[in-house]
């Protein structure tokens, strides 16, 4: 429903705010079903290869990776607090965690780019790359989206949009973030770990 | 209070109706005018999709014959396949039915996101776009399934890659229906109706939506998997540098089992809406056909790999997936016997909408029977890519879901449009497509086991005969859909007026006028019970009571 | 005062359509039972007979179930029709549920079920080579190509094109794949299929897997080979025969096979033009060429191009191999085979042509132009 009516009780926009949670919701989970893809082609061709990583292809650095996974989950508790500002009505405290958190995400994507420069393996070249590559690049695509939205959703906060009862966009972004954090922590396991 | 006065209040949730050409019907917010937009756009894909079946059938008349070059026949049942299963068929049961009648049977005024609706419907036309727009460059001639190697070689051009994009978008358009149709299930049902309370359509359409949501998201990542393999030259599918064809296969079934499901799930409850109305009686095993979807929906996302029994599948993937597909038969069987049921000690009036229903069971049973057939591992391996395959696909997709498409189409037509259409022509059009279908379809089991393969554009002589009796019968089956286009014809320019309850029945949108008001009901109605009990009062407050409880037909 | 008699549920009418509808699935299911099978597809192998019986099965409980799901449609709808006198909104029973019917349908469907995936199960060693299964006495390699099998024999030097021989009775293990010579997945192998109807063997053959199956063939015969996994434009066209010989027959062909290669490998003989005759390479050309090639322009393609002015073509003075288009360069290519970039044209030797062949079908390609 249109949000053009401007004295909307609050039951009812309690049921409209419930009705988008759900449907960010499902969402997050169908996104969670395209890397689930990903990562079941990655495990199938690491399982029918006979040597893994590939002749001639080094494993990915893990403490530059590992820093960087400290970044982003830091990021992750950044936009926490940030939350917690805007319920309680703190709204510098929002605006500083928040500006906080797209720094951080930021930084991770500096990582990620400074890793894909210095490795040798390119996304073509191997099974590995073409795992490792597409994973990693989608999610950080997904991070690059987030910062946008963390972005976007300040400059609304900014202009007043949002109040300490209603503020589902900031909700949506901060559970977006989190979900960045969710599938990264998958990965890093999966790539450097295991 | 007035509508208009309604309009104003804000607790109603009336909106003021779209006031120019474009809001009213090209970029519509309303869910029942994207239905039709849906309809005629599916429709459209479909009489295509159809022709270029009639175009192969002409071909396959005779072995060796040189009515279509063999790439061209390639390309055909390609896009056939493409066409039929995401233009058509998804977008029809979803896009077009469930927008149609799933917010009115619960209660609604619209879905939970309208604006995504819109959306979605308007991904299909891009994606047709897309889809047929290959042909231009050769289009992929690996069948619907695309599998690689075979899939990346073919010369392609821009074709591979457009028909990944096509796909891909109607894939998204699809995950988009499917959430918000979950989400309007979960949180709008009208005050009263509980689960148990819901029509059997919407459990149907619930569970779709569950199962587009889920699924489709992976095609979308398989889809892209295979661009970037073509484009991009990242090792996927390419065995010389370590990737893997089966894995395609894998990820493409994952899919795309579940969306075999997708289509059929809707007609089942279409089925459902049916047959209580024209036996006025209520529907035998409400809980049972209503759980079982539930149970058909997850257990789908573990058989996909009957279809990969030739594969070279480890041994206990085999069983699993045997066993798996064995099980999910079962709950299946369970609906048909209580819809037969059902008709026991009813008032049977046998109008088209019952009619089709009627052919969708004779037929679904047989498709239904077969697909046991084929969940045998070592009975498969006689099947597989088979005519005998091509002969069960259409007896549950053709005989299935289009069968429960037309049975819709005749029973919420006079809801969608305000028109009866004509019970003679549709008699008509049932018995010609009933017989024609079986006709056609039914000696491809034969020469399937005999040994004729599938995506051949010719064959061994001795199964000429044969091919072309089905040949002949699939013309006389085309044509039969024309007795419907007339009918449609006729009923927009002449059709005699339907009131709100022209078959007595008992669902939420019989409760309202034909066509259905924007706002779709003046007052949220209040439901107080099931929709099938026949002969107890309607089970509603809130609802004007005066409307016809009897079938005037 | 109540005074109707309450109708028993299931009435004479009911109990007689139920007869009716026995009856029918029993001549149904004598049929299932009784039915040649192998008159119509012969039963060439130990695992046919056994796959044969578990379409028996199915069609054995599928015949009563079509039967009677039909069967009630079409008696409830006529019985219970609404009549012209019964009132417009007259209504059908409520029954709605009954617990032990419901029950009865989901637990024998279950159990049919169950056996069918036992029976299914035991089936399986046949042929495949489980734990379980029955030792072959040799192992084959099947490899197709596009748009041919090949065969490799233990023992044998040179690979058999399209004619897999096999003597009676004996196990074998065939370990099936699919190769090309080319390692980039734009022109190199695709996926295959060897199915053999007869034996009711079917086995993907998929590029960088090799999967073994078991045959052992108990009928003398020849039997084909299908492709019946879309493999590209020569799919319709690929095929090949099983001959399945006595024991003596077969360990005869194999020692003409090793002689043939024997002698190839002693001496290649150049390819003699003269005498090729112009209509025996016509009837060879539409039996075999035809498949991937027209006698028509170049640009009438089907995988290779049209032939017709193979030796005066100004927009096309060389061959696919890069050799300006003279007889014994067009022979080359007949012998060698070639890449093209739609396929590959298999050699000679896959395509079962004698040097005579290759004479006659040189012959054959020179009156074309005229």
């Amino acid at each position: 429903m249109a949000t053009h009516v401007t004295t909307v009780s609050d039951p009812e926009y309690q049921e409209v705010q419930s009705q988008r949670l759900l449907g960010f919701l499902f969402f997050l989970i169908s996104d969670c079903v395209i890397f689930g893809d990903f990562i079941f082609s990655y495990l199938y061709l690491r399982n029918a290869a006979p040597v893994w990583p590939p002749v001639g292809i080094e494993r990915p650095y893990l403490y530059l990776a590992a820093v960087n996974s400290v970044v982003l989950f830091g990021s992750g508790a950044t936009m926490h607090y940030a939350m917690e500002g805007i319920r309680r009505a703190r709204l510098r405290q929002f605006v500083s965690f928040t500006v906080l958190t797209i720094i951080l995400g930021s930084m991770f994507l500096g990582g990620q780019a400074y890793e894909y420069t210095h490795l040798r393996d390119t996304w073509a070249g191997s099974t590995f790359g073409a795992s490792f590559f597409t994973l990693t690049g989608l999610h950080g695509f997904h991070v690059f989206i987030g910062v946008v939205f963390l972005i976007v959703v300040l400059l609304q906060t900014l202009r007043g949009t949002y109040t300490p009862q209603r503020h589902f966009g900031l909700t949506a972004a901060t559970l977006y973030w989190h979900f960045v954090d969710v599938i990264w922590v998958a990965l890093f396991f999966l790539f450097y770990i295991y | 209070m007035s509508i208009s006065e309604l309009e104003q209040h804000p607790a109603s949730h009336i909106h003021p109706p779209p006031d120019t050409f474009i809001k009213k019907y090209v970029f519509s917010l309303d869910h029942k005018v994207i239905a039709v937009q849906y309809f005629v756009t599916a429709g459209l894909f479909l009489v295509f999709a159809g022709l270029l079946a009639e175009l192969m059938r002409v071909q396959l008349m005779g072995p060796n014959n040189h009515v279509l070059s063999t790439a061209v026949f390639d390309e055909a049942y390609s896009l056939h396949g493409t066409a039929m299963v995401w233009l058509v068929g998804i977008p029809l049961v979803t896009g077009a039915f469930g927008n149609l009648i799933m917010p009115v049977q619960i209660g609604a005024r619209d879905v939970a996101f309208p604006w995504l609706n819109m959306l979605s419907f308007w991904m299909l036309p891009v994606a047709g776009i897309l889809v047929f727009s290959s042909l231009l460059f050769g289009a992929p001639q690996a069948g619907w399934t695309e599998y690689p190697p075979v899939s990346l070689q073919l010369p392609l051009g821009a074709s591979l890659s457009l028909w990944c994009a096509g796909v891909f978008v109607i894939g998204v358009s699809s995950t988009i229906t499917g959430l918000n149709f979950l989400v309007t299930i979960i949180k709008m049902r009208a005050p009263g109706m509980t689960y148990t309370r819901m029509p059997l359509f919407v459990w149907a359409t619930g569970v779709t939506a569950f199962l587009s949501m889920i699924a489709t998201a992976n095609l979308s990542a398989a889809l892209a998997g295979l661009f970037i393999q073509h484009v991009f030259g990242v090792p996927l599918y390419d065995v010389g540098r370590g990737g893997a064809p089966v894995l395609w296969q894998h990820v493409f079934w994952f899919y795309s089992h579940p969306a075999v499901y997708i289509l059929i799930l809707p007609a089942f409850g279409i089925v459902s809406e049916v047959i209580p109305t024209f036996v006025r009686r209520p529907i035998f095993g409400y809980k049972a056909i209503a759980y079982s979807s539930a149970a058909i929906g997850l257990l789908s996302f573990m058989v996909w790999a009957h279809h990969m029994f030739t594969s070279g599948l480890q041994h206990w993937e085999q069983l699993f997936f045997m066993i798996l597909t064995m099980v999910i038969a079962v709950p299946t069987g369970i609906k048909i016997f209580s819809w037969v049921t059902t008709l026991w000690r009813g008032k049977v009036r046998l109008d088209s909408p019952l009619l089709f229903v009627l052919g969708f069971l004779s037929t679904f049973t047989l498709g239904g029977i077969t697909g046991v057939m084929l969940a045998s591992v070592p009975a498969d391996a006689q099947e597989h890519a088979s005519y005998f395959v091509v002969a069960h696909i259409h007896y549950v997709l053709f005989g299935g879901t289009i069968f429960g498409i037309f049975a819709g189409l005749y029973y919420w037509w006079p809801k969608m449009t305000g028109r009866m259409l004509d019970e003679r022509l549709g008699k008509w059009h049932f018995w010609i497509m009933y017989l024609a279908f079986n006709l056609t379809f039914l000696p491809m089991h034969w020469v399937g086991l005999l040994g004729m393969p599938r995506r051949v554009a010719t064959y061994d002589p001795v199964f000429a005969g044969t091919n072309m009796f089905v040949s002949i019968s699939s013309f006389v089956l085309a044509a039969s859909i024309l007795i419907f286009i007339i009918n449609a014809w006729r009923s927009a320019r002449q059709g005699e007026p339907a009131g709100p309850n022209p078959w007595g029945a008992r669902t939420l949108e019989w409760m309202i006028p034909s066509p259905m008001p924007y706002y779709n009901f003046r007052d949220i109605p209040i439901v107080l019970s099931g929709p099938y009990d026949y002969g107890k009062p309607l089970p509603y407050a809130n609802i004007s009571q005066d409307l016809a409880m009897v079938p005037v037909h | 005062m109540k005074q109707e008699k309450t109708e028993p549920l299931l009435d004479a009418g009911f109990w007689r359509a139920v007869a009716v509808m026995a009856i029918i699935s029993a001549a149904l299911m004598w049929g299932v039972v009784v039915m040649p099978i192998d008159r119509y597809l012969p039963e060439a192998s130990t695992v046919s007979k056994p796959i044969d019986d578990l379409f028996r099965f199915c069609a054995f409980f599928g015949a009563p179930i079509f039967v009677f799901v039909n069967g009630f449609l079409l008696y409830f709808a006529i019985r219970y029709r609404h009549r012209a006198d019964e009132p417009m909104d007259a209504v059908g029973s409520d029954i709605h549920e009954h617990h032990g019917l419901e029950l009865t349908w989901t637990i024998i469907p279950s159990i049919l079920m169950i056996v069918l995936a036992v029976l299914s199960y035991r089936v399986i060693p046949l042929y495949y080579p489980t734990d379980q299964a029955v030792a072959s006495a040799v192992t084959l390699e099947a490899i197709g190509h596009k748009f041919y099998y090949e065969f490799r024999y233990p023992g044998l030097r040179q690979s058999v094109m399209n004619e897999l021989h096999l003597p009676i009775g004996v196990p074998v293990t065939i370990d099936v794949t699919s190769a090309e010579e080319s390692p980039d997945v734009q022109t190199g192998a695709v996926i295959h299929s060897f199915w053999v109807p007869e034996f009711r063997v079917k086995q993907d053959m998929i590029p960088g897997m090799v999967i073994p199956i078991h045959v052992t063939p108990d009928q003398i015969g020849i039997f084909r080979i299908v492709c019946s996994e879309f493999c590209g434009l020569g799919h319709s066209h690929m095929w090949g025969k099983v001959v399945v010989q006595s024991k003596e027959d077969f360990d005869k062909w194999y020692a003409d096979q090793n002689r043939a290669a024997a002698a190839e490998a002693a001496g290649v003989q150049p390819i003699s033009l003269a005498g090729g005759v112009a209509s025996a390479g016509q009837t060879l050309f539409n039996a075999k060429c035809v498949v991937c090639h027209n006698a028509a322009p170049f640009a009438q393609r089907k995988v290779g191009p049209g032939l017709a002015d193979l030796f005066d073509d100004p927009d096309h003075p060389d061959l696919v191999t890069g050799k300006t288009a003279t007889p014994s360069n067009v022979a080359d290519i007949l012998v060698h085979g070639a890449h093209g970039d739609m396929g590959v044209m298999p050699n000679m030797q896959a395509n079962g042509l004698s040097s005579k062949d290759v004479a006659d079908l040189v012959a054959y390609l020179q009156t074309l132009h005229h």
